[in-house]
């Protein structure tokens, strides 16, 4: 029996929310029953969806620039940039999904419901290619990441969970002023508001408004903790439950990258004039300072939270030059690292709570010599680590230095502002490796070990970081899995901003490069 | 295109992946079945570079994994003579190593581990000389990065190792930061990252800008630790001894000359310049410094830094072929020393004093004898693998009429002659002057045979048997560097080596000979000793570092709660709600679900109101 892939991307997108809302309401479940359904909403979108990534067909045979898998009325569509995102955030809800199983909290159909929610929204803000539907997803995702953190989150969560509230609603709401300003410049009804069509509408507008671009650029890079509007990304990170940050920080975050991509860059100027000054500089900020402030940092999660923050700078930096510089291969790095950070984040996220059970902190200072007694805790930590600081083999890799390679015509102290990443993070990162892993253990981890000894990393961790840092590897050894997808957006994108694309201002091409 | 060759070439490359894989993922706890998977694997490849470097045919072929826009992300190997000489030293020595490490981690619990990082070292360094890539290039050169990491902190209990390995991955990074910079400016000017285009671009174009060497040599700076980015490697002795002999003494620190080698047509007369008088300063200092070593591993580091500098002195003068040749010479000579050097920390129970040993002649008879000549060579006694490379190198500094730099390289001659016949003085002359040293042995098989394959055959007779029982054509690349050496006595290299040899190596020997049980120069000139036994370079990073970057990153943290998260949120972004909070009577801060409620309530007008608005 041959499914259609419409189908099947339906199917991928409804079964968490099904499954949740069957969790939801059926408090009272037996646990075991609440257990296998739950994994049943974790586990099959993470079958479907990377197998309608790998079923795709090369889309440069058609025209169209949003190339689009099964409409199925108003809602689902797939188009070459949400395909890989789509299987990513799968990968990640199933590895979230594994570790919620294990988790023992109160209430914990709820819980576990309300996890399922929230990986529906998220695989369907990349299941769709209706833009006002996409944005509607967001927001069905974003309300159970709120009360998950609230309720179930770790230390400071109150404070925490408000200000993320406050910071996520403006920017989503400043998102959808402009989303939807942006949607009547084009003259394009909103049952029919597709990205496709809005790109197409917006390219023969007659008048845009000036702010729709600042709108979209600030209020989604908000909701993907752009600085300086990032303030809400550590603390709402660190304090959310493991598995709600590894999906926010993973995958839905991506929502805010992915509209500023698919509306921004594509049609409304957002790396021309005056705003493309602020966008180049609140992106180098990402890289550098967010990366010092990765530095000062003395508690693993606070530093794994800050350092998502910063390997965001590269995205944004790649999404820029590809609107100064009118070639699409900053796009393609953007779209690798985006799906990359995702596995690498989410990996580390899970890691870290496998840390913190153990050893009851994540204070740098009471942590040290792990590796003696968890050896399979610590290889996959250090392999996460390394993936996210961009060692080739890992996907992130082919993202950095696609961004690196991306700014080449750009002056060298830019460059090299940028590329200093390669640094900074590998000194935060590798001190955070050594202080929780390698020398002596420190007294409290000793005295923790002394009155309740621990195991290394249980299979269902194990596997649920298999799934994660094995994804990254595969992309890291075939890149094409990602970018025969992202090729043809990418480039479709790029056409679509070039007439838009002002001069370059003194940040633009120092000289014409000689091919 | 022989595609036979070709698999060949995939072979020798993914073999090591494979058997890394295997132990890393099934045989971390079967230690003595990892060590032999590895040691065969590199045996194997050390066979099929052979079989590749006897064929002497190019091996080209390249495939695109993936293209972001226009630029097209290759995998591909450029197999060309210096290739063909690089694989074969690299897997050879290498071999051999792996061999001697079979006994020497006999007693290690963590085998799986070290073999699993030797291999996947194995695959990483082989990478690098046969990419033919600037990008791929990098890929491996992260991954040599990555492996050598590992290697350094396998004794992570130990805090000295950890902060070892970090600070040789942080200071590579340094370097790599530059190598990115470069290769992204030869994508901007050239439009390719293909070492035969980037060559024809070259030779097309009138002159070279200076950047673009200059940033390639960032790379080369900090893999091959060349000032200012040499405090990495001194340090990087805390792994296991095989770990130093193969990785920071024969191949990886190496890997930087041969990439400079493979661009040298990218490299500026200014750049060039540089790397001469940088080398040769390197060379000359850090041959001084060996002499204020007591640790026996990191007096070779030193000696190590030396014949790096003396490499990349020859790459400087324009002459890749002498610089690849002392590469070639070097990793033979200087892997015997080590594998020695780990023979008799093994057989003195791990003492690593040169000051605590003494009389080991005796006692370890075959270490001794292999180790003796391979210091021999080191100081280029005449017809001995070292002399050959390194004569050649001072000689082409004298006829290129750089006064300094062949100062610099005579000083450094005399240097080597002085730690060399200090080292042999203190470990294996003399009376025993400890309990272990006096109850030294002789080490098992499996580490005197590579000792006595790679020191006697090959340091010894280095010269001579490579141009008799390798294959015609194998030498090709150093050919020419052979044959244009004028071996007469009155040649200034040759009067140079002389003096040295006489002046320095039984100068030292005699002079260290005068106490017993402490180092002579420390009792003779303290104010001397501790001048070369002070890392400078050290003190002003570790200044930088907690001054300047910790200062910066903390203050960066402060203004950043202070001013985006205190004042712009909290006063201004704050207001909003607060008015809100005002109007319905309950305050946002309490953290209520209802205020969630409330703004999705507000979210949800406004979109009615814009649909209705139309």
């Amino acid at each position: 029996m041959e499914f259609s892939p419409a189908a099947l991307l339906t199917l991928t997108v409804t079964a968490p929310i099904i499954v949740g809302l069957i969790l939801v309401a059926g408090r009272a479940l037996p646990h075991h029953f609440a257990s296998g359904f739950a994994f049943v909403g974790f586990a099959l979108p993470a079958v479907l969806a990377p197998w309608l990534l790998l079923r795709w067909t090369d889309p440069t045979t058609t025209p169209a620039q949003f190339q689009s898998v099964g409409f199925w009325g108003f809602g689902f569509g797939l188009n070459g940039l949400g395909a890989p995102l789509l299987a990513m955030t799968a990968l990640v809800g199933l590895a979230a999904g594994i570790k919620a199983l294990t988790q023992e909290v109160e209430g914990r159909n709820t819980y576990l419901g309300l996890i399922l929610f929230m990986l529906g929204g998220t695989l369907g803000v990349f299941g769709t290619d209706h833009l006002v539907g996409c944005y509607f997803f967001h927001e069905f995702a974003l309300i159970p990441t709120f009360i998950l953190t609230l309720f179930w989150g770790g230390e400071g969560r109150r404070p925490a969970a408000m200000q993320m509230a406050i910071y996520l609603t403006a920017g989503a709401m400043a998102s959808l002023a402009g989303i939807l300003i942006a949607v009547d410049a084009a003259g394009v009804a909103y049952g029919a508001a597709t990205f496709e069509n809005v790109a197409n509408g917006l390219q023969t507008a007659a008048h845009i408004p000036a702010a729709t671009g600042a709108l979209v650029l600030f209020g989604l890079g908000t909701l993907a903790s752009l600085f300086p509007f990032h303030s809400w990304a550590a603390p709402g990170y660190s304090a959310a439950p493991t598995p709600v940050s590894m999906l926010h920080a993973g995958a839905l975050k991506k929502f805010g990258l992915y509209g500023i991509i698919l509306l921004g860059l594509s049609s409304l100027d957002i790396t021309g004039g005056s705003l493309g000054t602020w966008f180049l500089w609140f992106a180098v900020a990402n890289v550098l300072l967010v990366g010092l402030i990765c530095l000062a940092q003395r508690d693993l999660k606070q530093l794994l939270a800050w350092s998502s923050v910063a390997h965001m700078g590269p995205i944004f930096l790649g999404i820029w030059v590809c609107g100064v510089s009118g070639q699409a291969d900053g796009l393609d790095a953007a779209a690798f690292l985006m799906v990359a950070h995702g596995l690498s984040c989410a990996a580390l996220f899970l890691l870290a709570n496998a840390v913190r059970a153990r050893a009851s902190s994540y204070r740098l200072d009471e942590l040290g010599g792990l590796a003696a007694r968890t050896p399979v805790l610590a290889t996959l930590f250090i392999a996460a680590t390394m993936a996210s600081i961009g060692l080739p083999g890992f996907g992130n890799f082919w993202g950095e230095m696609g961004v690196f390679l991306a700014l080449r015509a750009q002056p060298l102290w830019l460059q090299a502002l940028v590329a200093s990443t390669v640094v900074l993070s590998a000194v935060y990162a590798l001190r955070a490796v050594a202080a929780t892993f390698f020398g002596p253990a420190s007294a409290p981890l000793e005295q923790r070990f002394a009155a309740a000894p621990f195991g290394d990393l249980g299979w269902a961790e194990r596997f649920a970081a298999f799934i994660l840092l094995g994804a990254s590897l595969m992309i890291g050894f075939v890149p094409s899995l990602v970018t025969k997808s992202v090729n043809p957006v990418a480039a479709g994108i790029t056409t679509l901003a070039q007439p838009n694309a002002k001069a370059p201002t003194q940040t633009g091409p120092a000289a014409p490069a000689p091919r | 295109m022989p595609s036979d060759l070709t698999s060949l070439v995939h072979w020798i490359l993914f073999l090591p992946l494979g058997a890394a894989a295997l132990s890393a993922l099934f045989l971390r706890r079967a230690g003595t079945l990892a060590a032999w998977l590895s040691t065969g694997t590199a045996f194997a490849i050390a066979g099929l570079s052979l079989l590749l470097l006897g064929q002497g045919s190019d091996v080209t072929w390249h495939v695109e994994l993936a293209r972001f826009g226009g630029v097209s992300l290759g995998f591909g190997y450029l197999i060309d003579a210096n290739a063909r000489l690089m694989l074969f030293v690299v897997s050879f020595v290498a071999a051999w190593i792996h061999l001697f490490s079979v006994g020497y981690m006999k007693e290690d619990p963590a085998r799986g581990r070290f073999f699993a990082g030797l291999s996947i070292f194995m695959f990483s360094i082989l990478g690098i000389v046969v990419a033919d890539n600037l990008l791929m290039t990098f890929i491996y050169w992260e991954l040599v990065g990555f492996s050598s990491y590992m290697l350094i902190a396998h004794y992570f209990d130990k805090d000295f190792a950890v902060a070892a390995s970090k600070k040789a991955f942080i200071v590579n990074r340094v370097g790599d930061l530059g190598f990115i910079l470069g290769i992204a400016m030869c994508l901007s000017l050239y439009g390719t990252l293909d070492f035969t285009a980037l060559r024809d671009h070259a030779a097309a174009a009138k002159t070279i800008p200076v950047a673009v060497g200059a940033l390639l040599m960032c790379g080369f700076l900090g893999k091959s630790a060349q000032f200012p980015l040499h405090v990495w490697l001194t340090d990087a002795m805390a792994g296991p001894t095989p770990v130093s002999a193969l990785i920071h003494a024969a191949t990886m620190v190496a890997a930087g000359v041969y990439f400079m080698a493979r661009v040298s047509f990218l490299l500026a007369p200014d750049v060039l310049q540089f790397i001469a008088i940088s080398g040769a300063g390197m060379a000359a200092l850090a041959g001084l410094c060996a002499l204020a070593q007591t640790d026996i591993k990191k007096s070779l580091a030193y000696s190590t830094l030396a014949h790096l500098g003396i490499m990349g002195c020859a790459i400087g003068l324009g002459r890749p072929d002498l610089a690849l040749m002392h590469m070639a010479m070097h990793a033979f000579f200087k892997a015997t020393l080590f594998l020695g050097a780990g023979s008799v920390i093994h057989g003195c129970h791990h003492e690593q004093d040169m000051r605590k040993m003494g009389g080991l002649l005796k006692k370890m008879p075959l270490t001794a004898a292999t180790f003796i000549a391979a210091t021999l060579s080191n100081c280029a006694v005449p017809f001995l693998a070292g002399w050959y490379s390194k004569d050649a190198i001072i000689e082409a500094a004298y006829h290129g009429g750089h006064v300094a730099i062949f100062a610099f390289l005579a000083l450094a001659a005399l240097a080597t002659c002085l730690y060399s016949g200090r080292m042999l003085r203190l470990v294996f002359l003399g009376e025993a002057n400890s309990e272990a040293a006096a109850h030294a042995h002789e080490s098992p098989w499996t580490m005197t045979l590579p000792l006595v394959v790679l020191g006697l055959v090959y340091s010894v007779a280095g010269g001579f048997l490579a141009s008799t029982l390798l294959p015609a054509g194998a030498l090709q690349p150093i050919k020419p560097a052979l044959d244009a050496l004028a071996f007469h006595l009155t040649a200034p290299s040759t009067l140079v080596g002389l003096f040295s040899l006489v002046v320095g190596l039984f100068g030292a020997l005699k002079f260290y000979g005068t106490v017993r049980g402490a180092d002579a120069l420390q009792v003779v000139s303290p104010r001397t000793y501790h001048l070369l036994e002070h890392r400078w370079m050290d003190g002003l990073y570790r200044w930088y570092v907690d001054a300047v970057q910790r200062r910066i990153a903390e203050l960066v943290a402060f203004l950043d709660l202070l001013l985006i998260n205190g004042v712009a949120v909290r006063w201004l972004g704050g207001g909003v709600p607060a008015v809100l909070g005002f109007l319905t009577g309950r305050s946002f801060h309490r953290g209520q679900t209802r205020a969630y409620g409330l703004w999705i309530v507000v979210g949800c007008l406004l979109l009615v109101w814009f649909l209705l608005a139309r």
